[in-house]
């Protein structure tokens, strides 16, 4: 029971209630079609035999496939296993709703034979029965039984006697190597298909997979080609994300990354469209990049922190998240650059680039390479095919673009460096058998060196990975010039001041070059940093609200030192000059306060005096009166018609009110004797007033009406109206 | 994992570590299809370009043997997406070749037809092509070889010519090497030039190209069009062809703006060549004056476009082209590989040196501090002002006057750009002056008085930056420069190259070269170009301070 649960994982969700529930989700056919898809093109036939058997034994069935004995009771007991297959009391049987579910050809493990008659009889007869027809009727049935087993019957009858029949079809018939079925069409049934395939089902025998097209390759070339393409990957990725963090890369409203973006970023890393595309998704699928909004708000990709732990890693580790991410991703990253259905462009990174199937195959692609002995690759034209060839054979139902897929996985396998020269590589072998594969890698890796070779032309040359603490060291000394397995540095006088900027001193800048070189650091470098340190510093910039200048040295070093002047924030920058934190007409105060005659200096240095402002402020305008008067009659008129309306309302209160049911009742009336009445009314904030109306129409649940209180023509909800008085005809 | 000398780096450059055991056996194998760009002590970096791997091509290496020896020599993994480009790029030479056809003349031919269709509907090159002979050929007209060459190579698809050379007028000349004989790479130069038919022979200065250009000559047996630099250069090819050939004095003639001869062996200037008179080139005719067989081109990274232009029309001819520094500051290297050949023979300048061909140089930039009048001068200057005003401060005659005096006794050039600074330099130093304003003669008779030790200092300008054989000067000082020009750095050390005779004491000379900076200026920037190129060929640079030249 478990094992059928395990093996068709999608009876379990949502968990079924009891047995006769479990059954029955076990033969719906789309859980079936998810069974089926999991078989290979042998259990299919098997399968397929079994439909066409009907009902049988075990041993009946093994002499009705094509395969070996043993192939055919293993299939059985897998068939077994996921309940599509079962022991009736009568015998084997296949599910009901497998036969109906079993399409797709002999690609996919259909012989086209017909299930049995129910009344089958033994071989023997009706291989007599097939010496007995004629030549032309013996050439329509192999016809017909090659064309899908179903013919249209024409004029034929359908009950004949051998002795009576006339024409093929007839003599067919009579000997029920035709039989009717549905639709007035014709049908081979089962037990004849059989008989002209010899008893089998098939011709060809089912149970032996394509092989591989294999040439032999020596593996250390095959596995420095993977590492090479392992360590690039890992570089390219760490570059790439090294770059989006200072310059994110826009996302685009559908989620994705524009071709423009990708373009720059191909550029950047040196690398075609397509692997560009690879890089960026499997650093997406190890969730080392997500979107977040810039400071305009608008979404860009940038790194993740999990890329900051990333980086934290060893170059094996590094290579083993990506791997992993890659494997189990849906994405389908090399549709890249192509255009979908619509005639759109595939961007990178939308979300719609996805494909369940992916995983799948990627991983049964790998598998069948990890069969491929050590020390040989596919073949260099046809291993690719034979390698499609062999995984139709094991998943022959799905999907369609299974070739497109391989290729993929094949292109894309060898960008990620999980394979080197179509080969798996001994740690992507580790990888795909779900074994930690890292150390592999890590023995494959070139070694980290811990030095450069500095050199006249003031560059410096690592002549392997770096270690990381040194590499990061040397990219705030030097500029980047050239990577690869090895890197290049350049020192320019800009790079080294970026190196101060950090707060490097001089002397931990050469005690750094002289650690890292293995050979003497040269002069003209010393002479550079020397250079760049003279030169750091030597401008100073600095706050200052204000600034006071005199040529009596003796004067502003008192001022500076003065109790009373601590909290204007002097400073003597020079003998002649100081500044201060305090604004100029603030400070101008103070000065003055302390006992000394400051000028102002203009932004020209000329000195301005002058009285002090005389302070006017504008004259208020003054409105015409005859505006005033206007307004003043509309608040009055507004006044007295609110009152009079009131008034009304409190005239009718006592009398009897209409019951809300009869409000509707109420308004027609008002309607026809075109009065006016007051309701009371709910408004939008779910206060309840009251309203003097004339009511003019009651359509759709809406009441137009007057509203003398508002002096215009209003809607009412008449749900929301409570109540209904007539206004008595006022006086 | 091998260990190997060699890094592929993605962005195709290659890293040849020097120390390592295979260095130089590495070194061997990728000189045909890689460019040496830079040669400092410990990596040499080459990269791969579509001229270096079409060069490959020419010379007949194919790209199964690059990949090969890439993969031999590489330590780490190489990048595949770079072996298939190599591949690729390979692949596009030759798939058009010019050929003879017996009936139509000069022919373009393919065997590739795709390729043919995409050139034949280039709009730059359909006008070069005549007739459509059959599917794979179409005829080309004779005149416009070398235009067709030139504007394949930019649309990528260069043409092999299998067109062949005509033999020119016959004319006998022979080597006559007495008291002295073809160093192996002269010899290595001229052989793999005449096996290419056409191209290009890069050697250091001093290192005898002038040689090269003889034994190519005696290989042509034909009259041969030298085309030079300026009219002292002829005069020193023509003595050192009467010295080194059989040539007489009569066989060969100057065409300059002075004389005007036509000989079996001319000798002509760029200058003259390109003289313009009325919007027409009346002396580009001298190229059918004769039927000439060899075409030498002296300095060719010097060659003026209509030199170029004209080149393009004698496509027929077998071109030698000669010199030091394959650097052109207009980046036309391409049309040197198109219209004179590819490059058929390359020597580090390093490697000469350690076989002892060239004097090994000591390179000092001096940097000079201004004083504060004349940084607020410069400060404020136009920018078209600041570069003069940086290289002609005062304090650089003060110091070159320290130099001059501490090699006292050295033959001495002092080189400058500024005629007044070179003026104020004559008239401090006391010594003669040669500007272009100087007659050829007066020019003549100062070099060869420094020549015989008569003097011992000579102030010259840009005039002697090229092609003047000074083989006694050991000091050269260089005062400003015309800017960043990377070419003339090396030209101007390869003044001081020629290794002269072992002194007494056996020590072979010691060439100095200083060159003059101000500190904190555009002029410090320029330098730092110019001396890339020198750097690169493995030249350090020491660094010191005005104030400490006395020491």
């Amino acid at each position: 029971m478990s094992r059928l649960l395990t093996l068709r994982p999608d009876l379990t969700t949502p968990p079924p209630h009891d047995f006769s529930q479990l059954a029955s989700r076990a033969a719906v056919r789309s859980s079936l079609g998810r069974a089926l898809d999991s078989l290979t093109r042998g259990e299919l036939s098997v399968l397929d035999a079994l439909v066409v058997a009907s009902q049988t034994s075990d041993a009946e069935l093994a002499t009705m496939v094509n395969a070996e004995e043993r192939y055919v009771t293993e299939a059985v007991a897998h068939l077994r296993g996921l309940a599509l297959a079962w022991d009736s009391p009568e015998g084997l049987r296949a599910l009901s709703g497998v036969a109906d579910s079993l399409v797709g050809g002999t690609g996919a493990g259909v012989s086209g034979l017909r299930p049995r008659s129910s009344d089958a009889p033994p071989p023997e007869v009706v291989t007599e029965r097939l010496g007995q027809v004629s030549e032309e009727a013996r050439a329509m049935l192999d016809h017909v039984l090659a064309n899908g087993g179903e013919a249209t019957a024409g004029a034929a009858r359908r009950t004949v006697r051998p002795e009576d029949a006339a024409g093929p079809v007839e003599e067919l018939l009579a000997r029920a190597l035709l039989v009717p079925g549905r639709d007035d069409l014709l049908v081979v049934p089962g037990e004849v298909g059989l008989a002209l395939r010899g008893g089998r089902t098939t011709l060809e025998p089912v149970d032996v997979p394509p092989g591989l097209a294999t040439a032999e390759r020596p593996a250390r070339l095959t596995e420095s080609a993977a590492a090479g393409a392992a360590l690039e990957l890992c570089r390219r990725t760490e570059l790439l994300l090294e770059w989006w963090s200072t310059r994110p890369a826009a996302a685009l409203r559908t989620g994705g990354l524009g071709v423009r973006e990708l373009k720059a970023t191909a550029a950047h890393l040196q690398l075609s469209e397509l692997d560009t595309a690879l890089v960026v998704e499997t650093a997406h699928a190890a969730h080392l990049v997500a979107t977040r909004a810039d400071a305009d708000g608008n979404p860009v990709w940038v790194p993740t922190d999990a890329f900051d732990a990333w980086l934290a890693t060893d170059v094996a580790e590094r290579w083993v998240t990506l791997a992993r991410a890659w494997l189990a991703s849906p994405r389908m990253p090399s549709l890249v650059g192509g255009r979908g259905a619509d005639d759109k462009p595939w961007n990178a990174l939308t979300p719609e680039l996805a494909s369940v199937l992916m995983p799948e195959t990627r991983a049964m692609t790998l598998a069948a390479l990890a069969e491929v002995p050590p020390g040989h690759s596919l073949a260099a034209g046809t291993g690719l095919p034979s390698l499609v060839t062999l995984l139709a054979w094991r998943r022959s139902r799905r999907p369609r673009s299974r070739a497109d897929q391989v290729a993929w996985t094949v292109a894309e396998a060898a960008v990620i460096g999980v394979t080197g020269l179509d080969t798996l590589s001994s740690y992507g072998r580790a990888l795909v058998a779900g074994e930690d594969p890292t150390p592999l890698l890590a023995a494959l890796l070139p070694e980290p060196v811990d030095h450069v070779l500095i050199q006249a032309d003031l560059t410096a040359v690592a002549p392997g990975p770096l270690e990381t603490g040194i590499a990061r060291s040397l990219q705030l000394v030097a500029d980047v010039e050239s990577r690869g397995a090895a890197t290049v540095y350049r020192f320019s006088a800009g790079s080294l001041r970026r190196a101060l900027d950090a707060g490097w001193t001089a002397a931990e800048v050469h005690a750094f070059l002289a650690s890292v070189s293995r050979t003497p650091v040269p002069q003209p470098l010393t002479y550079l940093v020397d250079d760049a340190v003279r030169t750091f510093g030597q401008l100073r910039v600095g706050y200052a609200e204000a600034f006071v200048r005199s040529d009596d040295e003796a004067a502003l070093a008192a001022l500076a030192h003065h109790p009373k002047a601590a909290s204007l924030g002097l400073r003597l920058i020079a003998s002649t000059v100081m500044v201060s934190t305090t604004p100029v007409d603030l400070l101008l105060t103070r000065l003055r306060e302390l006992g000394v005659a400051p000028v102002v200096e203009g932004p020209d240095g000329t000195v301005r005096v002058g009285r002090v402002d005389e302070v006017r402020a504008r004259t208020p305008k003054a409105r015409g009166s005859g505006q005033q008067e206007a307004r003043h009659a509309a608040q009055v008129a507004a006044a007295v018609r609110a009152l009079r309306a009131a008034d009304a309302a409190a005239r009718v209160r006592p009398a009897a009110a209409v019951s809300p049911a009869g409000a509707l009742s109420a308004l027609r009336d008002a309607i026809e004797r075109r009065a006016s009445v007051v309701i009371a009314f709910t408004d939008n904030q779910g206060v309840v007033g009251e309203r003097v109306v004339e009511p003019f129409a009651v359509e759709g649940g809406q009441l137009t009406a007057h509203d003398r209180t508002a002096d215009d023509v209003r809607t009412f909800a008449v749900h929301r109206i409570s109540r209904v008085t007539p206004v008595p005809e006022g006086p | 994992m091998t260990n190997g000398p060699l890094i592929v780096q993605s962005d195709k450059s290659l890293l040849l570590e020097v120390d390592h055991e295979q260095a130089a056996e590495c070194r061997r194998a990728i000189a045909p299809f890689a460019e040496l760009e830079r040669s400092p002590e410990h990596i040499h970096t080459y990269r791969l370009t579509p001229l270096g791997l079409w060069n490959a091509r020419a010379a007949g290496h194919d790209a199964e043997q690059v990949v090969d020896t890439l993969l031999t020599y590489s330590r780490y993994a190489v990048p595949h997406s770079l072996l298939v480009d190599v591949a690729e790029t390979m692949a596009r030479y030759g798939r058009l070749r010019l050929e003879k056809h017996p009936v139509h003349g000069l022919v373009l031919s393919s065997t590739d037809r795709p390729v043919l269709e995409e050139v034949l509907r280039a709009k730059k090159i359909a006008g070069m092509l005549g007739n459509r002979l059959d599917d794979d050929t179409v005829a080309v007209h004779p005149s416009e070889r070398g235009n067709l060459k030139q504007a394949l190579l930019k649309i990528g698809w260069p043409a092999e010519d299998f067109a062949g050379y005509v033999d020119g007028e016959a004319h006998p000349i022979a080597l006559t090497p007495d008291g002295w004989e073809l160093r192996t790479y002269q010899e290595e130069a001229a052989e793999s030039f005449w096996h290419g038919g056409s191209g290009v022979v890069v050697l250091p200065c001093g290192a005898g190209k002038t040689i090269v250009g003889a034994a190519a000559m005696a290989q042509a047996q034909a009259t041969t069009l030298i085309l030079v630099t300026n009219t002292v250069s002829a005069r020193q090819w023509k003595d050192e062809l009467v010295r080194r050939t059989s040539l007489t004095a009569d066989e060969i003639g100057e065409y300059s703006g002075a004389v005007k001869e036509i000989r079996p062996v001319t000798i002509a200037t760029y200058q003259v060549m390109t003289t313009r008179r009325k919007g027409v080139y009346p002396h580009l005719e001298l190229f059918d004056a004769r039927d000439w067989g060899l075409i030498v081109y002296d300095e060719v990274h010097l060659l003026p476009a209509p030199i170029f232009r004209m080149t393009a029309d004698l496509q027929a001819r077998r071109r030698i082209g000669l010199t030091a520094t394959l650097v052109r500051e207009d980046g036309r290297e391409g049309d040197v590989f198109s219209l004179i050949g590819p490059k058929r023979y390359d020597a580090p300048w390093k490697d000469i040196e350690a076989q002892g061909w060239i004097a090994p140089a000591d390179c000092v930039e001096v940097r000079v501090t201004l004083p504060d009048a004349v940084r607020l001068a410069y400060a404020t200057a136009e920018p078209e002002e600041r570069y003069r005003l940086a290289s002609c401060t005062r304090e650089k005659i003060t110091v070159t006057q320290e130099l001059v005096t501490r090699h006292r006794g050295q033959p001495t050039l002092v080189i400058g750009q500024y005629l007044e600074q070179l003026e104020e330099l004559s008239t401090a130093l006391d010594a003669p002056v040669i500007t272009g304003a100087t007659t050829v003669k007066e020019r003549q008779r100062l070099y060869d008085a420094f020549r015989h030790g008569e003097i011992d200092l000579l102030v010259v300008s840009k005039v002697a930056n090229f092609s003047i054989d000074l083989p006694s000067a050991e000091v050269a000082i260089q005062v400003s420069g015309s800017f960043g020009s990377r070419q003339e750095e090396a030209q101007r050390l390869g003044r001081l190259l020629r290794p002269g005779e072992p002194g007494p004491d056996g020590e072979r000379k010691v060439a100095r070269f200083y060159t003059l900076v101000s500190r904190d200026t555009v002029d410090a920037e320029f330098a730092q170009n110019r001396q890339r190129f020198l750097a690169e060929q493995g030249y350090a640079y020491r660094i010191i301070d005005a104030e400490d030249v006395g020491a």
